[in-house]
């Protein structure tokens, strides 16, 4: 299968601050990949690297075999990029419908967005019940929800999702990564950056994992699951022991 | 031991720092020749129309830099500043001229004996000192600048200018609506020149050149200590950085007003000056558009930068009295020659301000630090001496933590009921902890369960809603941050809260401020035992940072905005231990740092602890927590779902499923 | 005339007044709510705007007040005056972002607001050097032609003034609530760093963002030429800070807190002057803006918030 995102040894930094050190990824096409790592060791980074706020100083960054390097953040969007921002990040003032539209920003309105709103809808019947609700007003994992749905309507080839569980509770939590795997079921990528590295290592196919800036390590999330530095790192295997 | 003893050898960045010192002295050598050239300028141009400009630009030069005390020190911008320059005119004004002349009574006979009134024609004619106006005028000046502070403590940067501008605005309306006091738009009459030992000033420019000239000289010494001493750094990192200035014990609200004041007094004086030398003051001398002079010349100079400050204020006065008029003449005469109409009638003396506004627009777009900076760079290290020497904790004894009072037994901090709420969402449900004295604590939790908002809270950086906090025994819930970290609790912050273009080391004793007694006068006077608290001071923040081992100590003089992300978390750690704490707050300490990194600071964290230091963190690394934590509190959702030793609190069904996930139990 | 006569008509000056500050506020609330900067060249856009508006007038042979027209003539003529002073001063205020402001892009602090002090100065002293500093008679071809309302007169430019204020904010509100740049606008203002990743062009939104204010800008100036009949390079600091304190009062980062503030700020302006002192009316308009600020720094309807949490 053809690589639709590649990081070509990407380093970006924060003024003198060196953040990403010559990080590889390849993502194919179908895949779930979640990216795995403490605070403050690039994750967050990486997502706006691929967005195109944080350009990379050297390396590149290839989408579907194309540099993606000048091209703007509404061309990532076309070509079929698509953020689920951190901590949701809806804009609070503007209605559920409003927020579904500024997803898709970029596209012109027409049958086909129409038809992505009814895909929207089915996916989180909630939504559909709170459409003309200020986005500000609604609960954690409603707003989840919404920002997964803003997400796909650019009907993306790849979704970017910076810390999907954060802030919700347990069973929000596994309701959400169902739908992820409903949605990559369906034939979207998924990019996935997640502390709750458990949980994403269940639902991914394979994982990286990030340590101050660099990738330590690569591999499927079978493999990942059994491996002692992970395990100690990052499952909590304090409880497993 | 000195510093110099300690530091031979391992360091040459060190050595370099103490040599810089001795440069000092070329610095004084090259001062005395400046100060003779300004000596000297009067009987060398010998034309009292220069020398007058020359005067009034010593004026100028003197508000500068008050106005860079308030806004290049301590970061709050002033758009009113000329306000305080009104009030110390208007002081002198009113009581050394015949705008005053209430009826003759007794009242004002003991007046008469000091020499600040006298009688004419039945009626009181004030004739205070120049010499005791000036101190008096600073002093009133300092009250106003208080009073017109206090309401904007709260307020951010652009919206303090605006309450500001306003403030700046009210007065010399106040001074036109007021002809009783001020003679209104007309201005004062007959203000007194200054008389000393009997020699009157007079309207010639000589006397007053030589007064501006001591005023600039005392202004810039003032200035210059006030920036080298525990003052000047508190300015410098409420201005930096506000929340970690309150965090490290820096009262902000005192340190703000303390800033307008002194600032407001520089003005106060430079006023007194200014009316006596022109004899008269007008509501039109003290507009907006001098405040916003006066903001050209500081971002000209250098913001911050004492010595920038003042060669901004003269470069532009210089402009705007000489170069001017010469420019507007010879394009005239270039029109005349050419025969071009408009030319001929140039006159960009009234263009100043286009010229104002152009420095400000490129200063901004293109060098914001002005002509001379106020701090520089240094170089970055050999390769040699970026190789880290790793030190694995160890040390057993830590000149800065004090002395840790005698063991105490019992819990250290107590928290009880701790409810935060953020509008509708609750960060916080009714968290109970306690922290036994020496103990460490780790809290744990998803990203998002409310661990840095219970730092926060217990810090006194958020107010809790509700529920109780206890340290050492004493009630700490709502007390101000600065307060609380005096008690002895320090911290670090996620995010980190440094203070970015302040140096390592500055950053370090930014920490210990409410350690060091340092106060206005001390500061610029600096008697002997100034000068020991600094020595000692400095000694002491070496100490600590060299718990790092080379890892901080070679870098003490680079801004800590070009460290890398391992070492300003250092750094941070070294300004909290800085405050002498009993109790650390970390908030994840190890974030961003490698394996190896991350062991040599879990070692470092046990050290500390073994010197008697009691310590909570948030960590994230489970490895961490198990190695260190004795005692471990599982937050989620804001509430406590767990605590207990580590042992016991993996086991709980609860932990596993909220923090780890349902598939914990699958792997 | 009696004491309900004055107040009906300072009331009907007042809301002419207010009308004119509205739509200056409308410019700084914008701005702010974008990209929390407060812009300080907004005061003498405003100014060139007037000059604008003038020189439109004065290029159809129109000087003084001499010259009073009627019908489609004078529709004509005062659209074309519109026009100018709008689109010109819209696309000034472009022409600032474009060059002084958008290189500080992600600068923290005060450097922006700096900045456009420094841009405000330069503007200011353009004019004076091109203009000269006498104030202008201002051509005006509306007819005089007055209403009595009980004892108070209402007249002409009046009823102009409030007819295309209103026309320009319905516009403007119909913009931001329902076009596809509007709702970025507002997407902006509330999370830009969002709105740029779901593909809004953030730089083209504060151009807008400029433009809108800075025609606003100049519409409300022809008004003022208009209205006073007479314009000078010094018009900009005082109307500008009275719109700023209109903005802040009704809550800076909204768009009907502006207007709001500025009708208020308008009847402050001339009720004060009548019952208090005109030589007052700056330290009260001063004062409001400080105590506003100070302890109510949301304003009426705002969410911004002037004060550090």
């Amino acid at each position: 299968m053809p690589d639709l995102l590649e990081f070509r040894s990407v380093d970006t930094y924060y003024g003198d601050l060196h953040v990403l050190k010559s990080v590889d990824y390849r993502i194919a096409e179908g895949e779930i990949v979640c990216l795995l790592g403490g605070n403050a060791s690039g994750k967050s980074t990486t997502m706006k690297a691929i967005m195109g706020v944080v350009p990379p100083r050297r390396g590149e960054i290839l989408f579907q075999g194309q540099p993606l390097a000048g091209v703007s953040v509404a061309d990532r969007v076309r070509r079929g990029i698509a953020p689920v921002l951190e901590a949701r990040r809806l804009f609070p003032r503007m209605t559920v419908y409003e927020n579904l539209e500024m997803g898709a920003y970029t596209r012109q309105p027409g049958p086909e967005l129409e038809k992505d709103l009814e895909r929207v809808f089915t996916l989180f019947p909630v939504v559909k019940e709170r459409l003309k609700q200020l986005a500000g007003t609604l609960s954690g994992g409603e707003q989840q929800m919404v920002a997964i749905g803003r997400a796909l309507m650019t009907r993306p080839k790849l979704l970017c999702m910076d810390e999907p569980s954060m802030g919700l509770a347990p069973v929000l939590v596994e309701q959400v990564f169902d739908i992820v795997k409903m949605i990559n079921r369906q034939g979207t990528t998924i990019f996935m950056v997640e502390q709750n590295a458990n949980m994403a290592l269940s639902i991914a196919h394979r994982a990286y994992v990030l340590q101050t800036g660099q990738v330590v390590l690569s591999g499927a999330a079978a493999e990942l699951r059994q491996n002692d530095l992970i395990r100690q790192a990052y499952l909590g295997e304090m409880v497993v022991t | 031991m000195t510093i110099q003893a300690k530091l031979t050898g391992p360091w040459p960045e060190v050595a370099s720092w103490l040599r810089a010192r001795t440069t000092l002295r070329t610095q004084h050598a090259s001062m005395a020749c400046l100060l003779l050239v300004a000596l000297l300028f009067p009987p060398l141009i010998n034309n009292d129309g220069d020398v007058d400009a020359a005067a009034n630009a010593l004026s100028f030069a003197a508000l500068a830099l008050g106005l860079n005390i308030v806004v290049g020190f301590a970061g709050l911008l002033d758009l009113g500043y000329a306000a305080f320059f009104a009030i110390g005119a208007y002081a002198y004004g009113a009581l050394a001229s015949w705008q005053l002349h209430p009826a003759w009574s007794s009242f004002w006979v003991p007046f008469q004996w000091l020499d600040l009134v006298s009688e004419v024609d039945g009626a009181v004619h004030f004739q205070v000192s120049f010499w005791l106006m000036l101190p008096i005028s600073a002093a009133i000046a300092a009250f106003f600048g208080i009073l017109f502070g206090a309401p904007t403590l709260r307020l951010k940067g652009d919206y303090l200018a605006i309450v500001t501008l306003g403030f700046g605005e009210i007065v010399p309306i106040v001074a036109r609506n007021s002809p009783t006091l001020t003679n209104g738009a007309q201005g004062l009459n007959g203000v007194l020149p200054p008389v000393l030992f009997g020699y009157q000033f007079g309207v010639d420019a000589t006397p007053y050149y030589y007064v501006g000239l001591a005023l600039v000289v005392f202004l810039m010494f003032t200035s210059q200590r006030l920036k080298m001493s525990r003052i000047g750094r508190a300015w410098m990192a409420i201005r930096e950085d506000e929340i970690g200035a309150a965090a490290m014990g820096v009262d902000r609200v005192r340190y703000k007003l303390m800033a307008f004041a002194i600032g407001a007094a520089f003005a106060g004086a430079t006023g007194t000056l200014y009316v006596a030398k022109l004899q008269t003051a007008t509501p039109e001398m003290f507009m907006f558009p001098v405040s916003v002079m006066l903001l050209v010349m500081i971002v000209f100079g250098g913001m911050g930068n004492v010595w920038g400050v003042v060669v901004g204020a003269l470069i532009l006065q210089i402009l705007q009295s000489w170069l001017l008029q010469d420019l507007s003449g010879w394009l005239q005469a270039l029109g005349e020659l050419i025969n071009v109409e408009w030319l001929q009638h140039v006159d960009l003396s009234q263009s100043i301000e286009l010229i104002f506004g152009i420095i400000l627009v490129l200063m901004m777009l293109y060098r914001r630090q002005g002509l001379i900076p106020a701090s520089r760079r240094v170089a970055g290290l050999s390769l040699d001496e970026q190789a880290a020497q790793v030190s694995r904790g160890g040390f057993d004894a830590l000149a800065g933590l004090g002395s840790i009072e005698e063991r105490r037994t019992g819990p250290l901090l107590e928290i009880e009921g701790l409810t935060v709420r953020f509008g509708g969402l609750v960060a916080l449900r009714s968290v109970s902890l306690s922290v036994p004295a020496h103990g460490i604590v780790a809290v744990i939790g998803p990203n998002g369960s409310g661990k840095s908002t219970l730092f926060n809270a217990v810090t006194g950086l958020l107010r809790a809603d509700s529920g109780s906090v206890r340290f050492a025994g004493q009630q700490i819930a709502g007390m101000p941050a600065h307060r609380i970290l005096k008690l002895g609790i320090a911290r670090t912050f996620q995010n980190l809260r440094l203070f970015p273009n302040l140096t390592v080391l500055e950053n370090v004793l930014v920490g210990m401020h409410s350690r060091l007694r340092t106060g206005l006068v001390g500061a610029v006077v600096r008697p002997p035992g100034t000068n020991r608290e600094e020595h000692d001071a400095q000694e002491r923040a070496l100490e600590i940072l060299s718990v790092f081992g080379n890892r901080l100590v070679p870098r003490i003089n680079h801004v800590v905005s070009s460290l890398s992300y391992a070492n300003r978390r250092r750094a941070e750690i070294a300004r909290a231990i800085a405050t002498r704490p009993k109790l650390l707050l970390l908030d994840e300490p190890t974030a961003g740092m490698n394996p190896a990194e991350t062991l040599e600071l879990a070692d470092q964290i046990k050290s500390l602890n073994r010197l008697g230091l009691t310590i909570v963190l948030i960590e994230h690394k489970l490895d961490v927590v198990v190695n260190l934590a004795d005692n471990v509190v599982v937050l989620d959702h804001g509430e406590v779902i767990a605590s207990g030793p580590p042992d016991v609190v993996r086991r709980d069904e609860e932990v596993i499923r909220a923090y780890l996930g349902r598939s914990a139990n699958v792997a | 005339m009696s004491d309900t006569t004055i107040i009906v008509q300072q009331v009907i000056n007042g809301l002419s007044l207010g009308a004119m500050y509205a739509l200056l506020a409308i410019g700084f609330t914008l701005v702010y709510g974008i990209m929390e900067l407060i812009n300080f060249a907004h005061f003498n856009v405003f100014m060139i705007g007037s000059f604008l508006g003038m020189w439109a007038l004065e290029s159809l042979g129109l000087s003084g007040q001499s010259q009073m027209l009627t019908g489609f003539a004078l529709y004509g003529t005062l659209a074309f005056a519109f026009v100018v002073a709008m689109l010109g001063s819209g696309l000034l205020g472009v022409a600032i972002e474009r060059i002084a402001l958008r290189p500080l892009r992600g600068v923290a602090g005060t450097t922006g607001m700096i900045t456009t002090i420094g841009v405000s100065y330069i503007l200011f002293n353009v004019v004076l050097l091109v203009a000269g500093a006498d104030a202008k008679n201002y051509p005006n071809p509306m007819p005089v032609v007055q209403w009595k309302v009980g004892g108070a007169t209402f007249d002409l430019r009046q009823l102009l003034i409030w007819v295309v204020s209103l026309v320009l904010m319905i516009a403007l509100q119909l913009f931001v609530s329902h076009s596809r740049l509007g709702k970025a606008m507002r997407a902006t203002a509330q999370d830009s760093e969002a709105a740029r990743m779901m593909g809004v062009d953030v730089d083209r939104v504060i151009a807008t963002a400029f433009f809108l204010g800075s025609a606003l800008a100049g519409a409300s100036a022809l008004i003022f030429g208009l209205y006073y009949n007479y314009t000078s390079f010094l018009i900009g600091y005082s109307a500008g800070l009275r719109a700023f304190t209109a903005a802040v009062l009704g809550g800076i980062g909204s768009v009907t807190g502006a207007v709001v503030g500025g009708i208020l700020v308008g009847l402050i302006e001339t009720l004060g002057g009548q019952f208090i002192a005109v030589r007052w009316t700056d330290v009260i308009i001063f004062s409001i803006l400080v105590f506003v600020l100070v302890f109510a720094p949301s304003g009426l309807l705002g969410r911004a918030r002037p004060t550090k949490s």
